[in-house]
């Protein structure tokens, strides 16, 4: 037991001791005013725009619009996302007559479409959505895709042996049999849709953590600027925590049913 | 070999159809006034347009310009920062949590904030671009050295090669396959955080041609501009494709 801790110690304590450094050296930089530079708050500034900023509520109230958007986007995805990707795994002609467009429209990059959301549907939720679920719809489609691709032959065998219907196959074989490759595909999907919303925030849709960050900027408030990038960065590390937990609970058997 | 070069082409070229379709059909429901959906042959008329102008060439040249740079850039820094964290354990204990910070922070965030330092000056543009597209190269590259077959570290050891040397020798080209698994990610993200930067502050390129085209509402010119960064993604990543092949396929193993 003591040997662990010891272990554990020894790992954590110099990144740990690293941080604290950090953290010193900007604030005594900062507070001695050797380095004039009017944007570069310190540490304890930031603590406390980030003690302010929750007190007002506005950090709950951007937090949970994030959220919001980036949940909603990848459960639209999601739905789209394995349906297609169930489809096109199982059907050889489906893919022979769409992988080409598939592969021509995947290098699309998601920030192109925000100024044409922008177009169709202004500054709104809508714009927020199709920004994030454009690019997150790839993991999801060819991870699910490659799941069931890789499903053994045998296990098709023994639905025809048991008169399964269409329907059943896709319920009982499809999806059990492509499950680990599907969450993955999914946790990609989540981690891509909170930046797309980020990015839909800073540059679309003017509410959220994105926003706030930007609209901090521009009202030259650099401590309550860095306190939501500290923020952001937080939700990031809570939210990669999160979806590993889920998909280790998630995927029982690692892909017991693939070749 | 070349009928089947052939073969194989047209097998691919079926799967536009949905594409094609999908753009035959648009060009014949929407008129060309359309506010909204101006359909494809407005998109190629208002591309020729403004590459008459000049505009497009320009734009895309420092859209291309900035993407490559600051992708060269990313992907030397992040070997070099690979290279460091995964040799070193002391390294890797001191800066770990910092990095799990940065690599979870989405890139797009760092935008405002240098903008702020920076001003809206072109140097911006790179350093966004290197400071978001370094991290997949960086883990990739660090933690593939830290996962180096022990055997090959052994056979380092029976040779009596300096540390410098099984770095050079062996770690450098047994991490190869990964440091380009990271450059890869990292690729579109460069496109991705240029494009975003010049939507941000309208420094030239083809971003900036984008708001410009949204903000007077000429729509035809914006999609003709989405079907040009398409294109540009497409190139590029085919490109690097290429360039992976010729030089992780020298240091497979063979067997």
């Amino acid at each position: 037991m003591t040997d662990r801790v010891k272990e554990a110690f020894a790992e954590h304590a110099p990144g740990a001791l690293a941080i604290l450094l950090l953290l010193g050296a900007w604030q005594w930089t900062v507070q001695s005013g050797r380095v004039q530079f009017d944007y570069l708050p310190s540490p304890s500034a930031i603590l406390l725009a980030l003690w302010a900023v929750t007190l007002s509520g506005d950090l709950l109230k951007d937090t949970v619009h994030t959220l919001q958007a980036t949940l909603l986007g990848w459960l639209i995805v999601c739905v789209i996302g394995i349906t297609l990707g169930a489809a096109l795994g199982y059907s050889k002609t489906l893919r022979n007559y769409t992988l080409a467009s598939i592969e021509l429209a995947r290098p699309l990059p998601g920030v192109a479409f925000v100024p044409v959301a922008l177009l169709l549907f202004g500054f709104s939720m809508r714009t927020e959505l199709l920004v994030i679920a454009i690019p997150s719809l790839w993991p999801i489609l060819i991870n699910t895709m490659g799941g069931v691709l890789a499903i053994h032959p045998r296990l098709f065998d023994v639905a025809r042996m048991l008169r399964f219907s269409r329907v059943q196959v896709f319920r009982k074989i499809l999806i059990p049999a492509a499950l680990p490759s599907i969450v993955v595909g999914c946790r990609l999907s989540l981690g891509l849709a909170l930046v797309m919303a980020i990015i839909a925030e800073i540059v679309g849709n003017p509410e959220g953590l994105g926003y706030a960050v930007v609209r901090e900027q521009q009202a030259m408030a650099p401590d309550r600027m860095f306190a939501y990038v500290f923020a952001i960065g937080i939700l990031g590390v809570v939210f990669n925590a999160v979806l590993q937990a889920l998909s280790r609970r998630f995927v029982p058997n690692p892909s017991l049913a693939q070749r | 070999m070349a009928t089947r070069h052939l073969f194989a082409g047209l097998a691919w070229a079926r799967g536009l159809l949905p594409l094609v379709l999908l753009l035959a059909l648009w060009q014949l429901v929407f008129a060309r006034s359309s506010i909204h959906f101006p359909p494809p042959l407005a998109w190629w008329d208002s591309l020729v347009a403004m590459q008459k102008s000049g505009l497009l060439g320009e734009a895309t040249l420092a859209t291309l310009g900035s993407v490559l740079s600051g992708f060269l850039l990313a992907s030397a820094c992040g070997l070099a920062g690979g290279l460091l964290i995964g040799v070193s354990r002391t390294a890797r204990r001191i800066l770990g949590p910092l990095l799990e910070f940065f690599r979870a922070l989405p890139p797009p965030v760092i935008v405002p904030v240098l903008i702020l330092w920076l001003g809206y000056a072109e140097s911006l543009k790179l350093l966004v671009v290197v400071s978001a597209a370094i991290w997949p190269v960086l883990l990739n590259v660090s933690a593939a050295i830290t996962r180096t077959e022990p055997l090959l570290l052994d056979v380092a050891k029976s040779f009596r090669l300096s540390r410098a040397k099984t770095i050079w020798k062996i770690q450098i080209p047994a991490s190869l396959p990964e440091f380009f698994l990271g450059m890869r990610v990292a690729l579109p993200l460069a496109v991705v955080v240029t494009l975003l930067v010049e939507i941000l502050t309208s420094l030239p390129g083809i971003g900036s041609l984008m708001t410009q085209a949204q903000r007077n509402y000429q729509s035809a010119q914006l999609f003709g501009l989405l079907v040009v960064v398409g294109l540009l993604g497409f190139i590029i990543s085919a490109a690097f494709t290429l360039i992976e092949k010729g030089v992780v396929g020298r240091w497979q193993p063979r067997h």
